[in-house]
């Protein structure tokens, strides 16, 4: 009623006021829409009036306003809506003109939208999964993501060196390990046990893990488990902030710095930006230089986007730069060589302590670019799209002859796109689906002026996957989840083989098709592979009485083999090895079944998760034999299959003795075997636990916690040792090179003191020192590949101060 | 509904697109010959009044040839190393090693028959005037049939050894010749 009184005002005003007090140069018009921010529909009904004038205009149910017979000037527009927040606009007015507005629905009744979209999603409610937190993230700053989920149960760390990490969950690592961020697959050269993911831990604010392959959405093959980063998800208001980490560290006589700024407007525009650096130097075992263990990583990354609520696009790119030393002394010209430094107490290099980092090294870049728009529709259903391109750079050095230890014998470039989009619904408040699809392409090229034959071949890839995944959560108390996803993959290569080795292994008779151009001792092949991938998974997760809560999942996982596997040709330096990949290798199938089971009460916390695994088809290194080099004789590798079954289990309990003190434990054993030879499989993470006791202070001034950590022996490996002849006192005699025996258990302990500055909860300023390998303990772990040549590095003090503003 | 439909139309238009885009890519790889390939080795063996030896080792190839010295005699032995991958460009990699005398040693062994070797006047030095042992003297003493263990050691760690683990380095060359010393 209100309204139709205001209308009959304006218009009174309209006719009465304005022919009166303006003259003929005063016939100019001002007119557009007023639209909502959010859904870009008309506003119907809101004031547009010029401050310190009676003009004014009320829009229509298609949003236009209009205001006539204005003069040249500077106006100051006010435009107003009783169920949205007002907007001033300052305007140069000189002719007739238009102009649109958007104004933006009172917060509240988007807030229930806004909540459910800032929480941050459990990736699937029946696979329970570890999660760090931003306080976590900064602890870990200057280390890696790989250090950083090394805390979780189960979650293990496969190492070359110290600076070189990837993670191994459940026993599993490399392609079988998804590590997503931003939405998207992180598409690096995943495949080499000695490869970290080209990643800056720095750049978000959230890490979940998800062991199994429970996250259909992104990917069907992940039958180890799978790493998602994401940030913080930024919302309309106004705001700015930031942090930044500065860390020192003794070990390595090095230190990084990373910062990062958040700014978002009330009108939904957000800006993030975010660099980090690090820089260190030799590090040290508590007897002697690791030399050549320095490292230089350089990251940045921006974003910017708008959320509107109901809709938004984001634009993001990040740059990943790293150069990481390996161990002097691990880089061995054969088979005696290999045998000399086993039998060495010592690295057989130690110079001393330097920053500078030679070959043999690794030099990354790794660069991201991706855009994504959201639309959520009238139904609640919302649409998802995302555009990625990522560029991949990869060189090693290794040290050669002449003046080419600067060129790199590994050269690779591998740039990938993928386009996704996902749609989810609701069908009644029960029951969450969602739909989606994913292509992808991928090209590796080997840079051909390495004068070293390629590792890994030039190759592209298709992919065209799809997925349907459901959820129904009748209430708090239960939920069952279950999904199915479809892949297709098209694999082609291009690859030199030396023309009797493709006759050797029989490739010639099996894959006439595949061979283009015979030139004498090489040949030129064009190997393809077709791949159709399923995978299903299905759980529930269920609370029993009010502090017991179980969950239960079957995953069906197929993987299939990647480019390594199929064609890797080439000599690994720090084993003394050949490496050769199989052409005649199919998917792999795993059936996984995970349950956890814990309990919580109000002194305790403690949970178990038993899992077990069926692989059919499992894709493994092994010795095969010996080839004569111009070195001597050297153990061939090759990827073979066999069925593998991996059980295990993970525990952790927490305890709190008071407000004061706090007690953790965790715990996980895995139980690895190769079924077809009835061996144990290699690189499995023996039983390991870490303790940790923390004290907090009583106004939460400061905390102090002791960790220790258990490795015990690995039992369980296969014997792959092999023999060499070594002259002694002119006679021949017989060693066994043990590459199999696994280093003995050790403990580390480690002490971290946190002091928060400034007021009581809210603290600003956080100060820690950190103390890692307190009882400078001389240890091998045998996840490190560098176990065969030194120790793990000794003392390391850390001094971290965490900014916030 | 009808906007879901359009919307799975762009997608589609954008596989097909992003997928007509890299079919472009048809050049085949080039081939890369290896540079730092040693294939082959050779010892020259020269003495006063006695026949030349040329012993060739490659890789790939069955190396049955002997070297036959006469006790208590000098003999020069001249090591040589080949790149013949190719063999319409066959690359001399001695002279390479000689070039980076500094990083580069030639270490002997001998199993079953003593045999001593010095650096020969011909020899190459290093910066430090430590012989490389291209060019080197032998002198056999006790008669019998045995191995010469031939090695190329890359940055050694230490150029005065007596053992192949005492230099160090790593090893680009290992080969094994038979040897027979005669009375």
């Amino acid at each position: 009623m209100r309204h139709h009184f205001l209308q009959f005002f304006i218009l009174l005003l309209l006719i009465v006021g304005s022919p009166q007090l303006y003259s003929q140069f005063c016939d100019f018009t001002l007119k557009g829409n007023v639209f909502d921010l959010h859904d870009n529909t008309p506003i119907f009904s809101a004031l547009v009036t010029i401050e310190g004038t009676t003009f004014l205009s009320q829009t229509d149910e298609l949003g236009n306003y209009k205001i006539q017979g204005l003069c040249p000037g500077i106006y100051t527009l006010l435009i107003k809506h009783p169920k949205c927040k007002s907007l001033k606009r300052k305007i140069n007015f000189r002719s007739n003109k238009e102009i649109n507005f958007e104004l933006e629905h009172h917060i509240n009744e988007l807030e229930e939208i806004i909540i459910s979209d800032s929480k941050l999603e459990v990736i699937n409610s029946s696979v329970k999964e570890s999660r760090l937190n931003t306080d976590q993230i900064t602890q870990f700053s200057s280390r890696s993501l790989t250090d950083a989920i090394n805390t979780f149960s189960g979650v293990s760390v496969l190492k070359t060196g110290s600076a070189i990490a990837k993670p191994l969950i459940h026993g599993m690592f490399g392609s079988r390990v998804g590590i997503v961020a931003n939405g998207i697959r992180l598409r690096d050269q995943e495949w080499g046990s000695d490869h970290s993911p080209n990643i800056d831990l720095n750049a978000f604010e959230n890490v979940q893990v998800v062991k199994g392959s429970a996250a259909l959405k992104y990917g069907g093959d992940t039958a180890g488990g799978i790493i998602v980063l994401s940030p913080y998800k930024l919302f309309l208001k106004d705001s700015l902030f930031g942090q930044t980490v500065l860390n020192g560290a003794t070990n390595g006589r090095g230190g990084g710095i990373t910062s990062k700024i958040m700014k978002s407007t009330s009108n939904g525009y957000y800006f993030k930006g975010q660099l980090s650096a690090k820089r260190f130097g030799d590090l040290s075992t508590p007897e002697y230089v690791l030399s050549n263990t320095g490292m230089k990583e350089f990251n940045f990354s921006f974003k910017i986007g708008r959320s509107k609520v109901l809709r938004g696009w984001e634009f993001n790119y990040s740059r990943y730069q790293n150069e990481a030393g390996i161990l002097r002394a691990a880089h061995i010209g054969n088979v005696q060589d290999l045998f000399n430094a086993l039998q060495s107490e010592f690295p057989l290099r130690i110079n001393p302590f330097t920053y500078g980092v030679e070959s043999p090294k690794q030099q990354g870049v790794h660069q991201n670019i991706q855009f994504s728009y959201f639309k959520i529709l009238k139904n609640k259903a919302k649409w998802e799209w995302n555009y990625n391109y990522q560029v991949n750079q990869r060189k090693e050095f290794d040290v050669r002859r002449g003046l080419r230890s600067e060129i790199p014998a590994i050269d690779l470039k591998l740039q990938t796109q993928s386009l996704t989009g996902n749609y989810s619904w609701k069908k009644t408040f029960d029951w969450n689906f969602d739909w989606g699809i994913n292509g992808l392409l991928e090209d590796n090229f080997s840079n051909p002026n390495t004068g070293i034959k390629r590792l890994i071949p030039d190759y592209l890839k298709y992919e065209l996957g799809s997925y349907f995944l459901g959820t129904y959560k009748p209430n708090n108390n239960f939920s069952w989840d279950w999904g199915v996803r479809l892949d297709a993959i098209y694999l082609e290569a291009q690859k030199y083989y030396k023309t009797s080795d493709w006759i050797d292994r029989g490739y010639d008779r099996q894959y006439p098709e595949f061979e283009m151009k015979n030139l004498g001792t090489q040949i030129l092949t064009n190997p393809q592979a077709r791949f159709f991938n399923f995978a299903a998974h299905t759980g529930f997760s269920s609370r029993i009485g009010p502090s017991i809560e179980t969950s239960m999942s079957y995953v069906l996982s197929q993987r299939a083999p990647n480019a390594s596997e199929l064609f890797s040709d080439g000599l690994h330096h720090s084993l003394a090895s050949i490496e050769y990949g199989n052409l005649r290798l199919q998917k792999e199938t795993t059936h996984k079944i995970l349950t956890s089971i814990s309990k919580s009460a109000m002194a305790y916390r403690f949970s178990i998760e038993p899992y077990v695994s069926y692989t059919d088809n499992y894709i493994y290194i092994a010795p095969v034999g010996l080839e004569q080099t111009i070195r001597g004789a050297f153990p061939v590798w090759q990827y073979e299959v066999t069925d593998a079954l991996l059980w295990g289990i993970d525990a952790n309990l927490d305890f709190k003795f008071s407000d004061q003190f706090n007690l953790d434990i965790n715990a996980s054993y895995i139980h690895a075997e190769d079924l077809k030879n009835n061996l144990p499989l290699i690189n499995i993470p023996p039983l390991n636990s870490s303790q940790s006791i923390k004290y907090t202070s009583p106004k939460k001034r400061y905390d102090i916690e002791l960790v220790n950590h258990f490795v015990a022996k690995q039992n369980r490996f296969s014997d792959f040792n092999f023999t060499v002849n070594i002259l002694q006192d002119g006679a021949i005699v017989k060693q066994i090179v043990d590459v199999s025996t696994p280093p003995e258990a050790y403990h580390n302990l480690d002490v971290l003191f946190s002091m928060y500055l400034g007021k009581v909860n809210q603290s600003k300023t956080i100060l820690r020192f950190m103390f890692y390998n307190i009882t400078q303990t001389n240890y091998r772990d045998y996840l490190n590949r560098m176990r065969f040549y030194a120790n793990e590095i000794g003392f390391n003090a850390q001094v971290q101060l965490v900014l916030k503003y | 509904m009808k906007k879901l439909i359009n919307l799975n139309y762009s997608f589609t238009f954008l596989l097909v697109a992003l997928f007509l885009v890299s079919c472009s890519k048809d050049s085949t790889p080039e081939v890369i010959e290896e540079q730092e390939l040693i294939t082959t080795v050779t010892l020259e063996i020269t003495a006063a009044n006695q026949p030349t030896q040329s012993i060739r080792w490659k890789v790939d190839e069955t190396n049955n040839n002997t070297v036959s010295l006469k006790a208590n005699t000098d003999y020069e032995v001249s090591i040589g190393f080949l790149d013949e991958s190719d063999p319409g460009d066959v690359e001399d990699i001695t002279e390479e090693v000689r070039e980076e005398a500094d990083e580069h040693q030639v270490f002997y062994e001998f199993s079953n028959v003593s045999v001593s070797y010095s650096s020969s006047d011909t020899d190459t030095l290093d910066g430090d005037g430590n012989p490389v042992f291209i060019k080197s003297i032998w002198n056999a003493s006790t008669t019998g049939s045995g191995i010469i263990r031939a090695y190329l050691i890359h940055e050694p760690t230490t150029k005065n050894s007596s053992t192949r683990a005492g230099f160090g380095g790593e090893t680009d060359v290992e080969i094994d010749i038979p040897i027979t010393v005669i009375e």
